[in-house]
Formats: C-alpha cells, sequence, structure tokens
C-alpha cells in the first residue's frame, strides 16, 4: 500500500498545473504501479537472491491477466462462480481497471480543485489495493468476522470517501496543487534508505556519519566544512548514547573490522 | 481517605531518586527537543521514544511524561521568543506573547507561561486523582458493544476538533484504521495485507509511522521553503523575569479560566491540548473588555492558551489510564510504550499497577514543578539553542530519528518505512490532510475490531446491539450529533473562522 502512494511525491514533481492530461497520466501510471513494482522487484531478483517469480513470469502472468480479466470474470459467472480467480486477474479486476476508469475520466473534466481531487483519487488508489490486498482473506462465517471482514469494511468506506473527496474537488472550486519540490525529499529519503542498508554491514560510526552527509546534500546552503565537523560530534555523540547510556545494542562497526 | 493515601502512595514513589532523576532528564530533554523549530510535541515524544526502552517500566513513563510537558514548554518558548510556533498547540501564544517579546516583556510573557501551566498543572494531577477511581469503576459497566462506541465517539471528536475539511478528516481515520489491519490477525493469525515481508507480519509499528508522518515529513517540508528559515529572534537579552503587580492581576483570571476549560476539554477523547489552547484564548477575547488588545501584547493572551493546554495535556491522561482509550495522538505514542513494556492500558492497570499510575500521576506535578524552577533560569540556553542554524539540525535530526527507529527492534526494514511514511506524511501535507487522525485511527484500529467482533459474537451478529444498549446508544447518538453539527454550514463557518482569526 505504501509504495502506491509514494508514487505519487515523485510524479507530481511534473505536474504543476491542473492540466487533465498530465494528471490522467500519472493516474495511469498510478494503475500499473503494483505490476511494475513487481516487475522490478524480480529484475531486481536477477542480480540478488530474492524470493519471487521470475522476469518472464511475472511479465506473462500480469499482462495475460489485463488482457483477460474481463472474459474470466464473465466465465466465472457463467460458470456459476466455482472457479476462483488467479490474484494476477484479481488485481487487474480490483485495481488496475477502476483506477483506469479514473484516468479516463480525469482527461474529460477539468477539476476545479485539484489539490482535493488527487487527493482523492489517491485515496481510492490505497483503498483499492487494500481490498484486492485483503481478497484472498476469509469473509463472514456465520455471524462471527472472519480475518478479511474488518480490512474489506474499512476499504469499502475509505473508498467511499475517496470517492466523495474527488467528486467535491471536481464540482465545487478549491486549492491548486502545492509544489513539490525535489532536492530535499530525494537527499533525505537517500540517507534513510543508506543508513537502512548500511547499518547491519557498515555499524553505526560509518552509516551515521555516510547518512549525515547525504543528508545534507538536500539543502543547497549547505556548508562543507561545519557539516564535517557536525556530523563526526554528532556520530560519536549518537555512538556513546545509544549502546552505552541508553543499553541499547547496535553494531558500532564495519563487520569486517571487528574481530 | 483513599484519594490521599492513593497520592501519598504515588509521591513515595515518584521521589524515590532514580524516578526523580528521570523526571528531570524526560523534562530537560523534552524542553530542549521542543525548543527546536519545526518539532511538535508528537515529533519529540516519536523521536525520544526510543530512549526510554532500557529503563524499567515505572521510570521509561515518568520520564516520557516528563519529555511530554518539557516539549509542550518548548514549543511555547519558541512561540514567544521567535513568533515560530513549534507546535499547533503553542500557535495561539506566539499571537500576544511575540508581540510582548518585541515590546521587550519577553520575561514576563515566558513568566506567566510557566506560572499558568504549574498552576494548571496542579489542578489538573488533583483532577486526574480524584476522577482516575470513579471512572474505573464506570469502566467496569462497559461491554465490548460499548467500548466500541466510545472509539467511534472519540474518532468524531477528533474530526469536529481538527481544522479544515471533516470529510478528510474522515477519510484519514479510515485510512489510519485500515493501516491499523496490516499484519497479523489476532483471533485467527491470519496474515493480512503482509505480502509476506516478515517484518510486516507483526503490523506496522506505531512508532516507525509517527517518525515518518510527523518527523521526516516535517523536515522535508521545511526544506521546500529553504533551510534559511525566516527567524525574526529577538536580539535583546532577557531581563527582569518577575512579571509586575499588574501583570499577575490582569492574568489571574485569565489562568483560572483556562485551567477549567482547559481540563473539560481535555478529557473528551479527541480533544486534547490543540483545541483547548484555541478555545481559551478565543474565550479570553470575548470577555475582554477591550478584545482590540489581543494581538497586541496582552498578557492574557499568553497566560489562558498556555494554562488551557497544559490542563488539557494532563488531563487526557484520565481516559488513558481509566479506560485504556488514548484521546489524542501523544496518548496513542504513550499506549505504544505501555505495550513495549507490556503494559496494557486500561480500568485494570489502576488496580494491578499502583505504582505505575499514581507514580505516574504525582511525577506530573513534580515535572511541572520542575519546569518552572528549572526552565526559567534555562531560557538564557534555550535562546541560544534557537541560533542553531537549519542546515546543521535537520541531518542530525534525521540521523536521530533513523538510530531511533532502527533501535525499537533492530529492523533496518522499519527504517525503510518509516522513510517511505515520511514520503507518505509529504504528499498528505501537500495536499491538507491532517496526519493526526490518521494516527488516532492506526491506534485504535485493533482495539475497536476487537471490541466490534466481541459484541457482534455476543449478540449473535445482530448489528442493532449498539443502539439497544443505552450506554452505548447514548455515547453513538452524542458523536451523530457532533457529525451533523460539525457539517452543518454555521458552524462551520464558525469553527473556520476561529481557526482563521487564531492564525492571522
Amino acid at each position: 500500500m505504501a509504495e502506491t502512494t509514494s508514487h505519487l511525491p515523485d510524479g507530481s514533481v511534473t505536474a504543476p498545473s491542473s492540466r487533465s492530461a498530465t494528471g490522467a497520466i500519472i493516474i495511469l501510471l498510478l494503475a500499473f504501479a503494483p505490476q511494475i513494482v513487481e516487475l522490478l522487484i524480480s529484475l531486481a531478483g536477477l542480480i540478488v537472491p530474492l524470493s519471487g517469480r521470475h522476469p518472464l513470469q511475472v511479465l506473462s502472468g500480469h499482462g495475460s491477466a489485463l488482457i483477460v480479466a474481463l472474459p474470466s470474470l464473465f466465465q466465472q459467472y457463467a460458470a456459476g462462480g466455482k472457479a476462483s480467480l488467479s490474484s494476477d486477474l484479481l488485481l487487474a479486476l480490483i485495481y488496475t481497471y477502476p483506477l483506469v476508469a479514473v484516468a479516463l475520466f480525469t482527461l474529460l473534466v477539468r477539476p476545479r480543485a485539484p489539490q482535493d481531487y488527487y487527493g482523492g483519487v489517491v485515496l481510492m488508489a490505497i483503498a483499492l489495493f487494500a481490498l484486492w490486498a485483503s481478497s484472498d482473506l476469509q469473509g463472514m462465517h456465520g455471524f462471527s468476522f472472519g480475518a478479511g471482514t474488518a480490512p474489506r469494511m474499512f476499504g469499502v468506506l475509505l473508498l467511499g470517501l475517496g470517492a466523495a473527496i474527488a467528486v467535491i474537488g471536481v464540482i465545487t472550486d478549491g486549492a491548486q496543487l502545492a509544489t513539490y519540490h525535489w532536492r530535499g525529499p530525494l537527499f533525505v529519503s537517500l540517507a534513510i534508505l543508506v543508513f537502512a542498508v548500511s547499518i547491519r554491514p557498515l555499524g553505526l560510526v560509518v552509516s551515521g556519519l555516510a547518512s549525515f552527509l547525504i543528508a545534507a546534500l538536500g539543502t543547497h546552503e549547505t556548508r562543507w566544512g561545519e557539516t564535517l565537523i557536525v556530523g563526526i560530534c554528532l556520530t560519536v555523540g549518537c555512538a556513546l548514547l545509544f549502546p552505552y547510556v541508553l543499553g541499547l545494542p547496535m553494531p558500532l562497526f564495519p563487520r569486517f573490522l571487528v574481530p | 481517605m483513599d484519594l490521599f493515601a492513593n497520592l501519598a502512595h504515588g509521591f513515595a514513589v515518584a521521589f524515590s531518586p532514580i524516578n526523580l532523576l528521570m523526571c528531570l532528564i524526560g523534562a530537560l530533554v523534552g524542553t530542549l527537543v521542543g525548543v527546536l523549530p519545526g518539532i511538535g510535541t508528537i515529533a519529540t515524544v516519536a523521536m525520544l521514544l526510543p530512549i526510554t526502552f532500557g529503563l524499567p517500566p515505572v521510570g521509561a513513563l515518568i520520564m516520557l511524561a516528563g519529555i511530554y510537558y518539557g516539549a509542550q514548554y518548548g514549543g511555547s518558548t519558541t512561540s514567544i521568543l521567535v513568533n515560530i510556533p513549534g507546535e499547533a498547540t503553542s500557535v495561539v501564544t506566539a499571537l500576544d506573547g511575540f508581540q510582548m517579546a518585541k515590546q521587550g516583556r519577553a520575561g514576563p510573557a515566558l513568566a506567566i507561561a510557566a506560572i499558568g501551566s504549574f498552576f494548571a498543572g496542579c489542578v489538573a494531577t488533583v483532577l486526574i486523582a480524584v476522577l482516575g477511581a470513579p471512572l474505573t469503576k464506570l469502566a467496569l459497566a462497559f461491554g465490548p458493544a460499548e467500548y466500541f462506541s466510545l472509539m467511534v465517539l472519540g474518532l468524531i471528536f477528533a474530526v469536529v476538533l481538527a481544522k479544515g475539511s471533516v470529510l478528510k478528516a474522515v477519510a484519514m481515520i479510515v485510512l489510519g484504521l485500515l493501516l491499523s489491519m496490516v499484519g497479523s490477525d489476532i483471533e485467527t493469525g491470519a496474515s493480512r495485507m503482509a505480502f509476506n515481508i516478515p517484518e510486516l507480519a507483526d503490523g506496522l509499528g506505531f512508532a516507525t509511522v509517527a517518525m515518518g508522518v510527523f518527523g521526516f515529513a516535517e523536515i522535508i517540508r521545511n526544506l521546500d521553503a529553504g533551510a534559511e528559515m525566516d527567524r525574526d529572534l529577538v536580539q535583546q537579552k532577557i531581563t527582569g523575569l518577575m512579571p509586575t503587580r499588574k501583570d499577575l492581576k490582569d492574568s489571574t483570571p485569565a489562568i483560572l479560566r483556562g485551567t477549567v476549560l482547559g481540563s473539560i476539554l481535555g478529557i473528551l477523547p479527541g480533544g486534547g491540548a490543540v483545541i483547548a489552547s484555541f478555545a481559551a484564548y478565543t474565550l479570553e477575547k470575548k470577555l475582554a473588555k477591550n478584545p482590540s488588545r489581543f494581538g497586541r501584547g496582552a498578557i492574557e493572551g499568553v497566560a489562558a492558551p498556555e494554562s488551557a493546554n497544559n490542563a488539557a495535556a494532563q488531563t487526557s491522561f484520565i481516559p488513558l489510564l481509566t479506560l485504556g482509550i488514548p484521546p489524542n495522538a501523544v496518548m496513542a505514542l504513550m499506549v505504544g510504550a505501555m505495550t513495549i513494556h507490556g503494559i496494557v492500558p486500561g480500568p485494570q492497570v489502576m488496580q494491578k499497577q499502583p505504582d505505575l499510575v499514581w507514580g505516574m500521576i504525582a511525577s506530573m506535578w513534580i515535572g511541572n514543578l520542575m519546569l518552572i524552577v528549572i526552565n526559567l533560569p534555562l531560557v538564557g540556553i534555550w535562546v541560544r539553542l534557537l541560533r542553531v542554524p537549519y542546515r546543521l539540525m535537520f541531518p542530525s535530526i534525521v540521523i536521530f530519528c533513523a538510530i531511533g527507529i532502527y533501535s525499537v527492534n533492530n529492523a533496518p526494514v522499519d527504517v525503510i518505512l518509516a522513510g517511505v511514511f515520511g514520503l507518505v506524511g509529504y504528499w498528505l501535507i501537500k495536499h491538507e490532510f491532517e496526519p493526526a487522525p490518521l494516527l488516532l485511527g492506526m491506534v485504535l484500529g485493533p482495539l475497536m475490531e476487537e471490541n466490534l467482533r466481541r459484541a457482534l459474537l455476543i449478540s449473535r451478529g445482530d448489528w442493532s446491539v449498539f443502539v439497544s444498549r443505552p450506554l452505548s446508544a447514548a455515547l453513538l447518538a452524542i458523536a451523530a450529533g457532533l457529525l451533523v453539527l460539525a457539517v452543518l454550514p454555521t458552524l462551520r463557518r464558525k469553527r473556520d473562522q476561529v481557526f482563521v482569526e487564531s492564525e492571522s
């Protein structure tokens, strides 16, 4: 769920105005985001061993699912709802198709409050994604809740609310889209990512200082001399504070240096 | 008298040297971080949560409570001295406080803020002690249906009192509820929406999301404006902390009114400190003989909101300690901290762990005393801290938060998740969605689901149980009434007016 939402902040950089075409393209991207993300992960799986499908499997699975989703739905109805649909098919049906429809709708209208409209659409996307993610869970049996009942309930509720916000964004005047900046979000996220990846193998001292310096790139006002000094002091301070004063164990130095 | 015995017991716990030290450290560190502009109370508590993990439960919670007051006090210091309210609760304090500071009366403004907070803190401490026991008895009359309805009421309160669109706030709550479903189902153990990621099997960490949405997102947003934030620092030295006799005379009734208003609003679920300070300021302005003085350095405009927010901050512990329901995002973090220490908040805590509950109540009073005794002389240091440029501060905060999140579970994935939620939070800010209701929804989600399931199981699937039980029906009726009122155009205009007026 989180991975789909994180796409929009990056994507919206290119959508400064309320032009519907750009908006529609971004929503279209969002509609195929889960498929694209899975493909990317499976491609990464070629380099580092990850559990998951082969890229070609992913490609063919989603590709065929996107094409045959509707016919197979009718087929299932014809068969009396006995055959269960595959996860790829369900993703296409529950998530991608509705969002493609929303993207087409976006082309036709000119939202008067783009901030609300796109906010509502993304909430709808999250809700649809959650509905798909919980579609394999057991529902009500008798009068007792299954594992999937509550997620589906809240998913439907969020879908309705998102749609309401989007509709209001179409028909009433409101705020324009705020401008996004790339520098701050990019380098702060990068610093966090570097820290997360390197803390285990490299230890607090190296990864802390490295990500401090990366985060400092987030603004063009950084003066490197003072930043380096503060970074070193802070890293040393944290290296003393967390493991020793607070008693929270964590690796301090790179693994290959520690005997 | 049970009450005095309990309080005495509490003070005995709180006055043990180690707990006094925890309280002191908490208040100091809380102020230290709270003073940093752009970091609100929620972010402060979330950031400092990890440093309490290694402590024994009582000490950890006393320290967290200290951090909470400290952060709030730090927020008012910045809003008076630099006109940068560190958090929503001190937005109104900045209006008159900064004007006073400009007129060279920063000292009295700070002093009155501290005195007002201390007085409100005393009253609220007694109130918690008095109301705690009877409310716990009331809690015993609560079945699952009542709990569910109460939580609905709390969430609706949070919506009504939040600023901005009602619809968007409701959507944020539902999003929070949905996020809380990630992980293993409590009853069947089925893995829900976890995508076979082992770190998600236990659900999204509450501290992780809070740190992302409030910590990282706030930093990213501040960077948008350029690191060199506009700082109108009051340059002259702060002399004469003591308020004059006239100041005291003017502010006494304001402090009293603020305390009463704050105490009431704090107990209500969903309310909390933010709305209390807004309401107190508006009330003072309405009651004043000469309302035009407000916004130009009226001391009542500092005294009332400051006492109200402190009173509310403390009385919001009441629903948490008695019913186990966090009324706002900070209390939600407290629940997180308690759970990490293996304490389930709720009526049984009062009986089973009197040390913890009464010790914490007593330490609230001590914490307030410490704020007034220690922090006023330290104002000079806090001011110097404000001169640290943001370009150096923000990478430090990023690293500190990252280490903190990592230390919670020693899980790198948690750090990445917090980063993702940082971006989500940035997006939410850009689309004017309030993150606080999301957090509240996330904490209440599992509780709500559990009680909903249980209520329906007991009634054998009959949904009318929520309206046929009188207490539950009453709670739901209030919630429905509030929601209708909030959506009604006239009240809505008034509500918006309050916020517009206070922010201008």
